[in-house]
């Protein structure tokens, strides 16, 4: 048995079907300990039917779902432990937190179940509570709190009884901006201190960004990269990728050499990549953030004017026509540049990101 | 990772499927099978039956009683369908127009008519019935003393007509096209009326053009409920077509089975096309329902702006006014002058005034008794049928079990049959299965458990609908076995539909005619029953005051139970 | 005499199919004086069971009423009762037996055929009362102790004087006809045991022309005569044609305007019949009730029950002085009541095309 082992989850050619629909169709991943690894997608990607499948509240087809070494779905030992054995906590979008409870019976719920003793429940309930500074609403009943309120409690529910594994359902996709990004600082801090195992579902890739040791990107029930935050941002392997996580620009073309690439415009751009070109790659992402507007040594340049200009507040972003057709560039901002205006559109090859599929 | 954990792990994949939601399910779905299936084999066998009415099981099969529904009894089938169009029609107008009036008008009172709405429902369409009669009848009704005292010379009035009977029938079931066909109203989108007032459009222009087509869905739906409720309606038809010798589908079955030799043989015939009929109409409201705006079960209820009707509120205010009048004032007022004369007569200068028909009824042993079984049923009944009703409803909608579409089917079946040919098939089937309890109130009891199932399942579904499923999801993710859940999670946020399903129930119980009419025994007498019986046999005074008696205990075991469910939901407020 | 009797009824009976009991039951041989009857019913045990059921034609009132009085002599036995139409009432009583559901202890049947028919199926059960010795013999069972008559029930004319004025009031079965009472006149239901007797009795007198005529008045049937002298009182209707008279006499008794006409032709007649059914429950309270029943005593709570003429003949008219007795009337009763059982079914087809009653 691999309790001492560091992966505490193994999915492994995951396939659940509704119907004649294949939501999830062969996924394949492990979790460390105490790692924070999101699965992030478009809606309908299958992210959160994968995330359920883990905590037994989906029926896959086939495949198999370990979690610290033993078998909670396995269809080929048919094995299906039933969700309220699995000991995975979870943390639902919509928070369910109990109406006709107080905050703390929500919380000592799963300690209830437990049946720890009284005195057990009131440290723990407290504990959490305190986790997420919520202690002094200990009391009042659950249906009179705010959302951002009730997000907490439903967070320290779900750490209440000490749980190995945390799952959470796009748990901040309900706040508005400024509050969503504060909670996911929180989160990040709690799971780090308390070393929670956790698998994070979300749409928003900022977010997924900012706060996973690992992302797993997923696009129609399969899984299209799994990496680092920074892998996924500057070393995108497929089209989707580079298109969904951050922005890109796509350009086509095609291999003309080990490290050259001619686009269909005629431009030759450098590249430079970890593994060798297979010659049947037809397009490089370039990140709108890493090109510069003058030209730099060393790096791809391109002659072309200012064709659009939006101000975005925290950065602005110009739409270039060059050689290479039009490209989406975003600056700081600062040194505004009008309508029109030329410039040299000028990007490293290490940033010229050759796309596998 | 502790090795006890990772042991109990493996226990819980190793152990074996059956636990106790399965069990429970299982028990469940046999006992509503039986009650509910049972009684119409019967039924169906009974229906072949073309030879020696009395032998149980019938010894020739045939489908002669089907044929004669064409041929002998067109005339019953053609009343049926004829007082059943009508007081559809009727029933749809006055709910559409109420329904109206109370969600997209200012009128003044809102509130306080939306509640009197619901009063005509408490107004049995016995009650109704026999106090139209006292109202409308022939020669000797108020409404025709009036005009003779007016200088007319014959009737304008007479209830005992096709008309009369539709009329009646459509007074108390416009009440249900009012809540179904408001529901449906209270759900659209107030942007859709404000954008077409935008562009210009008239109040008048956009309630045609725009509110009248969303609404359709909802008012469709309403018109197969109410038809369905209308073949299968027997009380109006008791009381009001028999003296005019009009014969519904329902009144015919009754008669059938007290003739000596009985016709159980047509009586279930009958019964069961009644049936397929109203399975029919069901199945179809089902269909347009789904597929239609019911967003008050899943969604958000859009509070919709109502229109200013100006000097015309007070118009609409009166209209309100006068459908309560008509179901509710006149009718109760019509009781309380017959059940006070020695004599039933409307003719004021004969009347003489006396109080002994109250102390009549009252002291008349069996009705009192009669009154008593009826609320103890509904105490136990409701009571015991909202817990098994809870459980079904969850195994419907939430549990994941093959074959729950089914059991949605099964539950529903009740309300289909009319009750009285349900009672029939219920005699038949306990008379022939050795249990005991026929002639006792458990028999009753069951009964009313069977036939009140459609009712209790409904409205808890659309309480059940709106819980989020997440709500129960977390308590197993916390580790709560399907028991704990239920009980911590799911039936305590189903509290207010429980009470809502309760009390319903409790009304029903007390009301009930069709079931009870067979199934009564000496020791287990029920009130309605006992209305009619007197009406047949004591006389309309003694009538009025008996249906008077039970109209007011109920209202007022009513208030009481009111009171107690406030308390109790209280804290979800 | 009563030897002799008892021995050629023996013989009879070794022909008809034996019901479970003894069916040569003798009168005890010392019957109880109680106050104003003889029984030979076991009290204690009657007492012991402490119910007692019927099942009646008769209205809830006037069933409430008797067996109140019942009750008042033996207080240890709770009363109940179950009130349907001669029709119903005797199929739910088939069906309870063949279901082997034993609830009743005595039933009263307005309709001889039925009785007759539930006589043959062994339904009853044989005893015989130290009071049915004051019984006319047609008024028993042959043997005695099956079923004894428990009143007499007679229809005529009744109509309401305040709307039907003198010179128009009928007078004979025959001016029912008159063209101005159609619509205006009201019938039992073809369940009715009397409405039969009716029908069975004015056939042969009057002809089948008559009834065809007389269902071109459009008449209407009710279950009760309670409904039928309410509707001559508030005026629906004008007449009724088979009046029973101890409704006449009831809502007379209660101020009501009405007068009663007993057609020369005859009224005719069919006896409430009482017996106690086979494997009844509460079989020693059943013979308790059946001795208090059959005695001028109970004969005469009947009568203020019900106010119903006894067949017994030292037993007074119900009602007032104003009351006709049983022999000042002519009576028109079926000779044979097998016959008159077996006349029902086209009894009623044909009354129900009459009253408009579907088939």
């Amino acid at each position: 048995m691999s309790s001492t082992s560091n992966v505490r989850i193994e999915v492994k050619d995951l396939v659940i079907r509704y119907g004649d629909q294949t939501a999830v169709n062969g996924v394949s991943f492990t979790v460390g300990r105490g790692e924070h690894v999101t699965l992030l997608g478009p809606s309908g990607c299958g992210k959160t039917t994968t995330l359920r499948a883990i905590a037994g509240l989906e029926q896959p087809s086939a495949g198999s779902i370990h979690v610290d070494g033993v078998a909670m779905y396995d269809a080929s030992k048919r094995a299906n432990v039933p969700t309220e054995q699995r000991g995975v906590s979870m943390v639902f979008q919509s928070y369910a937190v109990w109406p006709h409870m107080t905050v703390f019976d929500n919380v000592a719920y799963g300690l209830r179940v437990r049946k720890q003793s009284q005195s057990e429940i009131k440290a723990n309930v407290e504990k959490a509570l305190d986790l997420v500074q919520m202690r002094h609403l200990a009391d009042r009943g659950a249906s009179k709190l705010s959302g951002g309120q009730q997000q907490r409690v439903a967070l320290a529910r779900a750490i209440a009884f000490s749980p190995t594994v945390v799952l959470f359902d796009e748990p901040l996709s309900n706040l508005d901006a400024k509050l969503r990004a504060e909670m996911r600082v929180e989160l990040r801090e709690l799971q780090r201190r308390l070393d929670i195992t956790s698998v994070y579902v979300t749409h928003d890739q900022e977010e997924a960004l900012a706060i996973s040791d690992r992302v797993i990107v997923m696009n129609v029930g399969v899984i299209e990269q799994i990496g680092t935050p920074e892998a996924i941002y500057n070393r995108p392997t497929s089209r989707f990728v580079a298109d969904f996580v951050g922005s890109a620009n796509l350009i086509k073309g095609r291999v003309t050499g080990p490290d050259t690439f001619t686009t269909d415009g005629g431009t030759i751009l450098k590249f430079k990549s970890p593994h060798a070109p297979t010659g049947q790659e037809t397009e490089v992402a370039v990140r709108t953030a890493y090109i510069d507007l003058r030209g730099q040594d060393g790096d791809n340049q391109l002659p072309g004017h200012v064709r659009q200009r939006m101000f975005h507040g925290d950065f602005v972003q110009y739409i270039i026509e060059c050689a290479a057709g039009r490209l989406i560039v975003r600056r700081p901002p600062v040194n505004l540049l009008e309508e029109g205006a030329p410039v040299t559109v000028s990007f490293s090859p290490e940033h010229t990101v050759l796309l596998q599929r | 990772m502790a090795d006890g954990q990772l042991a109990s792990r493996l226990a819980g994949v190793l152990r074996p499927r059956i636990n106790g939601q399965a069990l429970t399910t299982l028990a469940v779905l046999v006992i509503v099978g039986f009650l509910v299936l049972l009684p119409l084999v019967f039924l169906v066998e009974e229906s072949l039956n073309v030879g020696d009415p009395m032998a149980f099981p019938p010894v020739e099969f045939g489908i002669a009683n089907y044929i004669s529904i064409f041929s002998e009894d067109f005339k019953t089938v053609w009343n049926t369908l004829v007082i059943a169009v009508m007081a559809t029609v009727m029933a749809i107008v006055i709910g559409f127009v109420l329904a109206w009036i109370l969600t997209r008008t200012n009128v003044p009172g809102r509130e306080k008519l939306e509640r009197l709405m619901e009063l005509p429902y408490y107004m049995t369409p016995l009650v109704g019935a026999l106090a139209w009669a006292v109202i409308a009848g022939p020669k000797s009704g108020f409404i025709n003393q009036i005009w003779k005292a007016m200088g007319g010379t014959s009737d304008i009035a007479d209830i005992y007509t096709h008309f009369g009977i539709a009329w009646v029938m459509a007074l108390f079931e416009g009440t249900v096209a009012f809540v179904m066909i408001s529901a449906s109203m209270k759900s659209m989108d107030p942007a859709l009326e404000e954008s077409a007032r935008v562009m210009g459009a008239s109040k008048l222009r956009t309630t045609l053009t725009v509110t009248l087509p969303l609404v359709m869905p909802g008012v469709l739906g309403a018109m197969l409920f109410v038809f369905a409720e209308m073949l299968g309606s027997f009380a109006a038809a008791l009381v009001l077509g028999i003296p005019g010798r009009i014969y519904v589908i329902t009144t015919a079955i009754w008669d059938s089975t007290l003739a000596y030799p009985p016709d159980y043989g047509r009586a279930s015939a009958m019964g069961l096309a009644l049936f397929v009929v109203m399975f029919g109409m069901l199945t179809f409201y089902r269909r347009v329902i789904n597929r239609g705006s019911f967003a008050t079960i899943t969604g958000k209820a859009f509070r919709p702006r109502p229109m200013d009707m100006g000097r015309m509120a007070w118009v609409l205010f009166s209209i309100c006014a006068l459908y309560i009048a008509l179901a509710v004032v006149f009718p109760i007022a019509a009781l309380l002058m017959t059940s006070l004369q020695r004599f039933a007569t409307v003719i004021l200068g004969q009347a003489q005034w006396t109080l002994a028909n109250y102390e009549l009824a009252l002291s008349l042993g069996p009705v009192r008794t009669a009154l008593l079984n009826s609320i103890m049923l509904g105490l136990g009944v409701a009571t015991v049928g909202v817990v098994i009703m809870a459980l079904l409803v969850w195994i419907i909608y939430r549990s994941k079990l093959w074959g729950r579409g089914a059991i949605e089917y099964l539950v529903m079946f009740p309300q289909a049959v009319p009750r009285l040919v349900f009672g029939l098939a219920l005699l038949w089937a306990w008379l022939n299965i050795p249990i005991g309890i026929y002639g006792t109130l458990w028999l009753l009891a069951l009964a009313y458990f069977t036939v009140m199932l459609p009712l209790g399942v409904r409205t808890l579904a659309g309480v059940v609908l709106q819980i989020d499923k997440s709500l129960e999801e977390c308590a197993r993710v916390c580790g709560a076995s399907w028991g704990y859940q239920m009980r911590t999670v799911t039936l305590p946020l189903l509290k207010p539909g429980i009470l809502a399903a309760w009390l319903l129930i409790f009304m029903a119980c007390v009301r009930e005619l069709g079931a009870s009419a067979f199934l009564q025994g000496p020791h287990a007498k029920v009130i309605a029953p006992s209305i009619v019986n007197a009406f047949a046999t004591s006389g309309t005074e003694l009538t009025a005051a008996m249906a008077l008696i039970q109209t007011f205990t109920v209202i007022l075991a009513l208030i009481i139970l009111f009171r107690v469910a406030r308390g109790m939901t209280k804290e979800l407020q | 005499m009563k030897l002799f009797a008892a021995m050629g009824l023996a013989v009879c009976a070794i022909g008809m199919s034996a019901p479970a009991f003894a069916q040569n039951a003798k009168l005890c041989d010392a019957p109880k004086q109680m106050e104003g009857f003889k029984t030979c019913a076991n009290i204690e045990k009657a007492k012991a069971e402490g119910a007692f059921t019927l099942y009646s034609t008769d209205p809830e009132q006037g069933q409430v009423k008797l067996l109140a009085a019942f009750n008042k002599v033996f207080p240890e036995i709770k009363t109940s009762y179950v009130r349907l139409q001669a029709g119903a009432l005797y199929a739910k009583v088939l069906s309870e037996r063949q279901a082997k559901s034993y609830l009743v202890d005595v039933i009263q049947i307005s309709d001889m055929g039925m009785i007759l028919d539930f006589q043959r199926k062994g339904g009853f059960r044989q005893y015989i009362s130290p009071e049915m010795q004051f019984f006319p013999a047609e008024a028993k069972s042959k043997p005695e102790g099956f079923w004894t008559w428990g009143s007499i029930i007679m229809a005529g004319i009744a109509y309401n004087p305040n709307n039907v004025p003198a010179a128009d009031a009928p007078k004979k079965w025959e001016d029912l006809l008159d063209p101005k009472w159609k619509d205006a006149i009201n019938v039992k239901v073809s369940n009715s045991g009397l409405q039969h007797g009716v029908w069975y009795m004015l056939l042969p007198i009057l002809g089948m022309d008559y009834f065809k005529k007389f269902g071109d008045q459009k008449p209407r049937a009710f279950d009760s005569y309670v409904q039928q002298y309410g509707r001559l009182v508030d005026g629906q209707d004008k007449i009724i044609m088979g009046a029973q008279y101890s409704g006449y006499i009831e809502f007379k008794a209660k101020g009501a305007p009405l007068a009663f006409v007993f057609p020369d032709t005859g009224v005719p007649a069919v006896p409430e019949t009482y017996g106690i059914v086979d494997q009844a429950p509460h079989p020693n309270a059943a013979e308790l009730f059946m001795d208090w029943f059959l005695s001028p005593v109970g004969q005469k709570a009947l009568a203020e029950a019900l106010l119903l003429h006894s067949p017994r003949k030292d037993v007074p008219a119900p009602g007032g002085a104003d009351t006709v007795p049983l022999d000042k009337m002519k009576l028109l009763s079926p000779a044979d009541w097998e016959a008159f059982e077996k006349d029902r079914p086209s009894f009623a087809r044909e009354w129900n095309r009459i009253v408009g009653a579907g088939r």
